[in-house]
């Protein structure tokens, strides 16, 4: 089992690499100068003396491979060079931007886990019944909704109409609150942003659990667990949502990611200041460095997911351990 | 209409009957199950009775109803989409309309059940001993430990050794045979008055077959229960038995004392049955009898005989009414044929073809020849002795197949025989090129040799694309290799249908509206589309109802005879392959341990190995009760870490330590033609050398779990 965890570990490490060096390579086979791509700046409104010091200072006069080794040096202490538009040091943005993301997008990714597996196995407990249908029903309308969509409406309704929450931002701007204020204030501002998250996610934990457990009540250990006096709930509870389970981490898993890309539309209809704002921002700023590192720092995100769902899975199913 | 059963314990149970009331008592009872497209009448209308601590044994192909009728009494048919009438009684207990939570303290508690498939039958996710004391805890008040003391004590009486240890393991760290054990032992937790077993031993091999046999026939003689032993095979519980029942079409067609029921089959359908079925002693020179057509769903109420269209002796009122069963001689023999009266031997019923093949295309040319063929594959198993350990699927096999002759190749699941068939047509890679085909090393390359060697699968469900039609199916290895034109293609697949007795417009068919019977005929027709020389056939039979094997390994029979081809026939069962092999292979842990011609095998077995599966073939014959040899102990071992000196002798009842298990002893020629890899074999008409002589040996050596030797050595005394 140790060794070949350790495989798929430098499995991690391999696509990592493959990562990072595509982030390398990118800009410098882009068409257009790379210097705009590497170092943030407009090459037009330079003297060919500026340029060429510039040249000098982010090294892409030295040789390609040299290039690379340092590229990979910086990745690894953690310094991805300088924003175009503040000019200050990126992985300072980042650290900055970054909590905020995953406090809103791990909220929503524990409150949709939470709500879509018991609802999902409710639905599955009462297949073909009324409350299934209509449970099913409404989670594929509300599935369809667009996320901006949905955030707007819950602006004008939470914010505007009824006042009770902040409608931008992560916290009140230049309040000075400390302590549980502080705390409460955090909170009241990552209420919808969350809320808009974890109701778009619930669709899809629900529908894989409940593929999930109807599947696996049509095995024969469900037909053993019942033939062996046990009543419907205890089948369903202690047999069949266990082993509904490993699709779902799976599929959390996946979600989790996305809800990191997809927070770009959240965080910007909030003005919610995570990593998914910081993109749009250098998107429309043409600031590409920051770009760049937002793009490695999602990567990491897919990969640390992707991770979590492997140390999980052999615990759900033992079977697993022996592959 | 109702039989009354006299007291049919016969003397062999002894003492443990005497006059009682019916323990399961099954009266007029039926089971439809609606769908929206269309219903089947699963269950017309039985009655059935089972007396405390009797064997029955419900006999029966797919879609006889046996099943679903025991899953009634157990209330485990889903309603809807299932209606159930009629009334079952347990243990003076009216079973039907008992509310879920009635249905589940019965459950698991008097009545247990063990299914068909233990790979799938238990929970994945959970320990085995947890699972074990579930049912226990379920039904008793008790706490957690105790109800693990409790599953540890059965694990450890059915016979998983360290049971203590293997509770904690999860079921795919248990091996078919121990699954089946384990489910055995879920079932009789809670003491139970009535233990269903839903063909427990069809997904096991035919070793591992009469070692569940015997364990529950040991097993209901110390907790005094009744058992329902529901299976296709008849000859699987002639030894067990005490009553049979037969089922056709939801319906009961005879019934009986098993002595009488397989002495004196008085129900045409049984008769067939019994007739078709390969077993040891049928004569190996003509074709088998077989039962035409297949087993099909009941789509309507029945009016007539299920069995009227299959049936040699029907005549006009077999469609028209109903027939109940009618006692035929004494003690509870009963049948339900209109024409019993009329009805005579069953050789006369069901003759067998004597027109004796000629194998006329048959010569002494070799086509196939096999030297020192190695398939090993990387092993998934972790192994701490050496990093790089391989399964030797195949290690080192030395073969020659003739033209227009059947090489059987026999052993259990994991003994390699299948991945040797995999190896002919090049689906697996040998260590090295072992494989010669008419002089020259075989080449897979498309339109070379993989168009001289075809194969035909075991699963003739899963082995063809859903969505071709059956002429495209036919034609494909034509069009693979370049063989004529488009027309010239559907011409011969038309042909080809013909040939395996399917009509003209299943050419334009897909596969699910066949019988398995009816796809494994599209099978041997795509074999042969391509003109091979060599098929290979990995049990073709194993997987299709009984009474359609015989139709099956005719036709392979018939076309070998016309074609001149070179068959290999694999299968674990050595009564299957009897019937159409003119040499046999003996397989154990990827090497050959014996192979001589067909007779000689039979007749006079050497290895040991050789000996305890033909000791694990059922007989359908009670009368031979007694005379059968233990049954061989324990599963195969780990092929990746095979054991040392002779690889069977960690099973063998004769290995001589300190010779057996030092020494691999090498496939000697010991006479022409004749070969066997066994330290204790001497020579020509030699039998075992050391210590004692032959079969005398074998049924009284001692085995390695004594617990059940014993009990099984009474009964065989």
């Amino acid at each position: 089992m140790r060794r070949l965890g350790l495989r798929r570990l430098g499995q991690y490490v391999l696509v990592f690499g493959v990562a990072v060096t595509l982030n390398f390579l990118l800009p410098r086979i882009m068409p257009g100068n790379p210097l705009a791509l590497i170092a943030g700046v407009d090459v037009g409104l330079m003297t060919p003396d500026e340029r060429a010091e510039l040249i000098e200072q982010v090294g892409l006069n030295r040789p390609l491979i040299v290039q690379y080794f340092e590229y990979w040096k910086s990745i690894l202490t953690g310094d991805f060079g300088f924003s175009y538009r503040s000019s200050r040091p990126i992985s300072e943005i980042i650290a900055e931007r970054l909590p905020w993301t995953l406090l809103i997008t791990g909220a929503a990714l524990v409150v949709s886990a939470v709500v879509g597996i018991i609802v999902g196995a409710f639905s599955a407990w009462r297949r073909g019944k009324k409350s299934d249908l209509t449970l099913l029903t409404g989670m594929i309308s509300l599935e369809s909704l667009p996320s901006f969509w949905l955030g707007m409406l819950l602006i004008s309704i939470f914010s505007v109409q009824l006042g009770w929450l902040p409608s931008f931002g992560a916290v009140t701007p230049a309040s000075d609150l400390t302590g549980w204020a502080q705390v409460g204030d955090v909170v009241e501002h990552a209420v919808l942003p969350t809320v808009t998250l974890t109701v778009l996610s619930i669709p899809g934990v629900y529908l894989t659990m409940r593929y999930a457990m109807l599947e696996v009540l049509g095995e024969d250990f469900i037909r053993t667990a019942r033939a062996k006096g046990a009543s419907e709930r205890r089948v369903l509870f202690g047999h069949v949502a266990r082993n509904a389970m490993a699709p779902v981490v799976t599929f959390l898993a996946i979600r989790f990611a996305f809800s990191f890309g997809g927070a770009v539309i959240i965080e910007t209809v909030f003005s919610y200041p995570g990593l998914g704002r910081l993109i749009f921002e250098a998107v429309s700023g043409r600031d590409y460095p920051v770009m760049q590192a937002a793009f490695l720092v999602i990567t990491i995100a897919v990969l640390v997911a992707n991770l979590f769902a492997d140390i999980i899975y052999p615990i759900l199913d033992p079977r697993s351990q022996e592959e | 209409m109702t039989i009354t059963y006299p007291d049919s314990t016969s003397d062999r149970t002894g003492g443990a009957g005497s006059v009682r009331a019916p323990l399961l008592d099954i009266s007029n009872l039926a089971v439809r199950f609606e769908t929206p497209d269309r219903d089947v009448w699963a269950v017309n209308g039985i009655d059935l009775e089972v007396g405390a601590g009797e064997v029955l044994a419900l006999v029966g192909e797919s879609g006889s109803g046996k099943s679903v009728s025991m899953l009634s009494v157990m209330g485990l048919v889903p309603t809807p989409p299932a209606v159930v009438s009629g009334s079952i009684r347990f243990d003076g207990q009216e079973l039907s309309g008992l509310s879920k939570r009635e249905f589940s303290a019965i459950r698991g508690g008097d009545i247990g059940m063990v299914f068909q498939d233990p790979m799938s039958s238990l929970n994945p996710v959970h320990p085995v001993g947890k699972q074990i004391a579930e049912a226990f805890r379920l039904h008793r008040d008790t706490n957690r430990k105790e109800a693990m003391k409790r599953a540890v004590d059965l694990l450890d009486r059915v016979g998983i050794p360290n049971a203590q240890r293997r509770a904690r393991d999860y079921p795919h760290e248990f091996s078919g045979g121990m699954r089946q054990r384990a489910m055995i032992a879920m079932a009789l937790v809670c003491d139970p008055k009535l233990l269903i077993a839903d063909e427990p031993t069809t997904a096991l091999d035919v070793t591992v077959q009469r070692q569940i046999v015997s364990l529950v026939e040991e097993l209901k003689d110390e907790l005094g229960m009744a058992v329902v032993w529901i299976t296709h095979d008849l000859g699987v519980v002639a030894e067990l038995a005490d009553r049979v029942v037969v089922m056709y079409g939801g319906r009961v067609m005879e019934t009986g004392d098993s002595t009488d029921v397989y002495a004196a089959a008085s129900h045409p359908y049984t008769a067939g049955l019994l007739r078709s079925i390969p077993s040891l002693d049928t004569p190996t020179d003509a074709q088998l009898p077989e039962i035409p057509g297949t087993p099909a769903p009941i789509l309507e109420q029945l009016v007539g005989c299920p069995f009227h269209a299959r049936c040699p002796m029907t005549e006009g009122d077999c469609t028209g009414s109903l027939p109940d069963l009618e006692p035929v001689g004494g003690s509870g023999h009963a049948s339900a044929c209109l024409h019993v009266s009329s009805m005579g031997s069953a050789e006369d019923l069901w003759p067998m073809d004597v027109t004796e093949l000629t194998e006329s295309g048959s010569t002494s040319e070799t086509v196939v020849t096999i030297s020192d063929l190695k398939v090993h594959f990387p092993s998934r198993r972790k192994s701490r002795k050496n990093r790089h350990s391989y399964v030797r699927a195949v290690d080192g096999v030395d073969l020659e197949i003739k033209h227009g002759q059947t090489l059987g190749v026999v052993g259990e699941s994991g003994c390699g025989k299948s991945t040797l068939g995999r190896a002919l047509v090049g689906l697996v890679e040998p260590v090295a090129p072992a494989i010669q085909l008419r002089g020259e090393p075989l080449d897979t390359s498309r339109g070379l040799h993989r168009q001289k060697i075809q194969m035909i699968f075991q699963d003739p469900f899963s082995s063809m694309n859903p969505g071709m039609r059956v002429a495209d199916i036919i034609s494909e290895p034509m069009r693979i290799h370049g063989i004529g034109s488009a027309e010239d293609r559907l011409d011969t697949s038309l042909k080809l249908l013909a040939q395996v007795g399917l009509p003209d417009d299943a050419a334009t068919r897909h596969p699910h509206e066949f019988s398995g019977g009816q796809r494994q005929r599209i099978a041997i027709a795509r074999a042969l589309a391509a003109d091979p020389e060599v098929i290979v056939c990995d049990e073709p039979v194993s997987a299709l109802d009984v009474s359609v094997q015989a139709q099956i390994i005719n036709l392979l029979r018939e076309t070998q005879d016309e074609r001149g081809i070179a068959l290999i026939f694999i299968a674990h069962d050595l009564a299957v392959v009897r019937h159409i092999s003119d040499e046999i292979a003996v397989m154990y842990l990827g090497q050959v341990v014996e192979r001589a011609k067909r007779d000689l095998i039979y007749d006079d077995p050497l290895h040991p190995y050789t000996k305890a599966l033909l000791a694990a073939v059922p007989d359908p014959d009670p009368s031979g009760r007694g005379a059968l040899a233990p049954p061989l102990v324990g599963d195969l071992p780990d092929p990746a870490d095979p054991p040392a000196g002779c690889r069977f002798n960690t099973r063998c009842p004769v290995a001589v330590p300190g010779l057996c298990d030092v020494e691999v002893p090498q496939l000697r020629e010991i006479e022409s033609r004749r070969w066997v890899s066994c330290h204790l074999v001497d020579g020509p008409g030699g039998q075992v050398s050391e210590p004692q002589a032959g079969s005398e040996a074998w049924s009284s050596v001692s085995l390695s779990e004594p617990k059940q030797q014993n009990n099984e050595r009474e009964e065989d005394e």
